[in-house]
């Protein structure tokens, strides 16, 4: 086992606890298991770091990959997302008293780093000759941002419906005194798509840009393409539902989800059909 | 060491001794003890009980019969008949249990911890607690606390206004800086008022049909009154609304808070509905972000709280029991020379 892999797995383990704590402290209120968590999340985001410095040095160990994110493989892209989830959720929630909302939000950061560790190959392959561009550090990397960006809003939009049915149920469980108000998840959905959604657009941008620097047209028939801008297009209906019309409450809350639900199908389904964003030009 | 306990609490169907000893303040009661020789005395007066507690070593061990003796005369009525008198161990248990909310009214309300605390701090003050009774009372709170986090038996709120307002508080935070509006100006909408009030609710608005009593209500605190054609300007505005109107049929139409919910751009609407007949239409709990509630929901709510903690009650008494046997074994270590600690059950309660 190298340092990077007992790093990665380190990490891994410690999200899963980290997890199972989240819902230990959904189903008891202990803040025991509210300390828990952020602690084993805490070590479990410091190894995670160290792990991925490791993947970018070995990354690097190939001169042509010089300065080049380790972005382009399922490991490296995974491992990214999963660290950004993680500490967005550690910063955003953690100190926010809404470290509730870890039962909604670790699953996705310790799934994602679990698909990771466990299918994809860590390995490191010197980058394609079109690929060694500095606009790799940019386009790949504000997508898979705002990616886990829009996981912190699926698990919010969870906890939310959750809420929502609680209420009007007229029969709330502790469940509903646990989780946060509604006013409240609903005002954090919508701040973290309405960070997401510029970094999102902006990263697509690039990818537009870049295309036309390097092949000389913007537009390329890539179904991955096509469907980033469907995503785009279902965030983009949110922002307009939530902020422009003033739509709140269980409908645009769906639209949110189907948005997420696009970014996972963007992410993994495109990969099937994609030519140029397939990760196989890294080793799988 | 001994302990002994007196009672008159609600429990007992004859309350006369209860009232006569509920006027004489607690002051009045410890120094009228220290002057009559006794050395270490608590008493606890609330409105569903008043209790005397006391102790001593097996030179200075109180008796029952001074302790009624002084009572009597301080209430100036007969006491000796409705008491409940205990001691040693039964004692320790039974302001353990109190402590615990187990024999209160309402199983679980948290107000007794507190009126201990005060009682204890009363007689501290006065001087007439010493080691026997500042360990006693200090396990009390103790162990009321712990009974209250381990178990069941305060979980839910226990009474329509505190779910009412729990409600509010799930699905707006905080209700400061939250409006409520009030259709309606008699005794349940001042009730409902008081209660949103004291919860620090930023605004409050009356709408009555007779301005006169509506405005009259709105002044009391602090409110604005607001004519009755307009309450649907009013309506977009807030964020609780209470209706207790003695109209003959729906005045929150469907309509009405459809219009209202799309002019405060989806922000949600608190609607609570205790008029009879209804003051407000069923089906705008369908609208999204609009949660009504009538006053049987919120009824329904209470008595699932209480049947849960009822629930909980023999959990909490294992708790009162073994911490009951606990103080009983430091009490006799007190005379063997070997004095227990418990330092190590004596961590803070979560």
């Amino acid at each position: 086992m190298t340092a990077q892999s007992v790093l990665i797995w380190g990490a891994f383990s410690l999200y899963t606890a980290a997890t199972f704590a989240a819902f230990g402290y959904l189903f008891t209120k202990d803040h025991r298991a509210s300390r828990a968590m952020l602690t084993l999340l805490g070590i479990g985001l410091l190894l995670h770091a160290a792990a991925f410095a490791a993947h970018v040095a070995a990354f690097w160990a190939y001169p042509e990959n010089r300065f080049f994110l380790p972005l382009t493989s399922f490991f490296g892209a995974l491992s990214y997302m999963s660290l950004a989830l993680a500490a967005a959720f550690f910063v955003v929630e953690g100190r926010n008293r809404l470290g509730i909302l870890g039962a909604f939000v670790l699953p996705f950061a310790a799934g994602a780093l679990g698909l990771a560790v466990i299918f994809a190959n860590p390995e490191s392959a010197p980058l394609a000759e079109p690929l060694r561009s500095y606009w790799l550090n940019f386009h790949p990397m504000l997508l898979m941002t705002a990616y886990a960006a829009f996981a912190n809003a699926a698990g919010v939009s969870i906890a939310l419906l959750i809420q929502e049915r609680q209420i009007k149920s007229r029969k709330p469980n502790e469940l509903c005194y646990r989780l946060p108000p509604l006013d409240e998840l609903d005002a954090l959905n919508g701040k973290i798509i309405a960070w997401a959604y510029p970094v999102l657009l902006i990263g697509l941008a690039m990818g537009f840009v870049w295309s036309y620097i390097d092949w000389g047209t913007f537009w390329t028939n890539d179904p991955k393409i096509k469907v980033a801008l469907v995503t785009a297009a279902i965030y983009g209906w949110f922002v307009e539902q939530r902020y422009v019309a003033g739509r709140r409450g269980r409908r645009a809350v769906y639209v949110s989800l189907l948005g997420f639900a696009s970014v996972l199908f963007t992410f993994f389904g495109a990969e099937v059909l994609s030519g140029r964003h397939s990760y196989m030009v890294g080793p799988r | 060491m001994k302990l002994l306990s007196l009672s008159w609490s609600h429990r007992s169907t004859a309350s006369t001794a209860r009232e006569a000893l509920a006027a004489v303040p607690v002051e009045r009661v410890l120094s009228e003890l220290r002057g009559r020789g006794f050395k270490e005395a608590v008493a606890v007066s609330t409105c569903n009980r008043f209790e005397l507690y006391a102790a001593g070593g097996e030179s200075d061990a109180p008796d029952a019969a001074g302790l009624l003796d002084a009572l009597a005369e301080l209430a100036g009525a007969p006491v000796e008949a409705e008491v409940e008198a205990r001691d040693g161990l039964d004692a320790s248990r039974h302001l353990f249990a109190v402590a615990s909310g187990l024999d209160s009214i309402v199983v679980g309300e948290s107000e007794i911890l507190g009126q201990l605390k005060t009682a204890y701090d009363v007689a501290k003050k006065a001087g007439m607690t010493g080691k026997r009774l500042n360990v006693l009372f200090q396990r009390a709170l103790y162990v009321g606390k712990k009974a209250r986090t381990e178990t069941g038996i305060a979980v839910g709120s226990s009474s329509v206004p505190s779910v009412a307002v729990q409600l509010a508080e799930s699905i707006f935070g905080a209700l400061q800086g939250k409006s409520a509006l009030i259709l309606g100006a008699g005794a349940m909408a001042e009730l409902a008022a008081k209660h949103l009030v004291a919860r620090g609710v930023g605004k409050l608005a009356v709408a009555n049909r007779t301005w006169e009593r509506g405005y009259a209500l709105a002044a009391r605190f602090s409110g604005e009154a607001v004519r009755w054609e307009s309450f649907p300007d009013a309506l977009s505005q807030a964020d609780v609304v209470i209706a207790s109107t003695g109209a003959p049929k729906a005045v929150l139409t469907r309509a009405v808070v459809e219009e209202a919910s799309r002019r405060r751009g989806g922000r949600s609407l608190f609607l609570i509905d205790i008029a009879m007949p209804r003051d407000v239409e069923e089906s705008v709990h369908k609208l999204d972000g609009v949660f009504l509630y009538r006053l049987e929901d919120l009824e329904s709510i209470v008595a699932k709280n209480l049947a849960s903690r009822a629930g909980a009650m023999a959990a909490a008494r294992a708790i009162v029991e073994e911490k009951a046997g606990e103080f009983e074994a430091w009490a006799r270590s007190l005379t063997s020379g070997k004095e227990l600690s418990f330092r190590h059950s004596q961590r803070p309660a979560r």
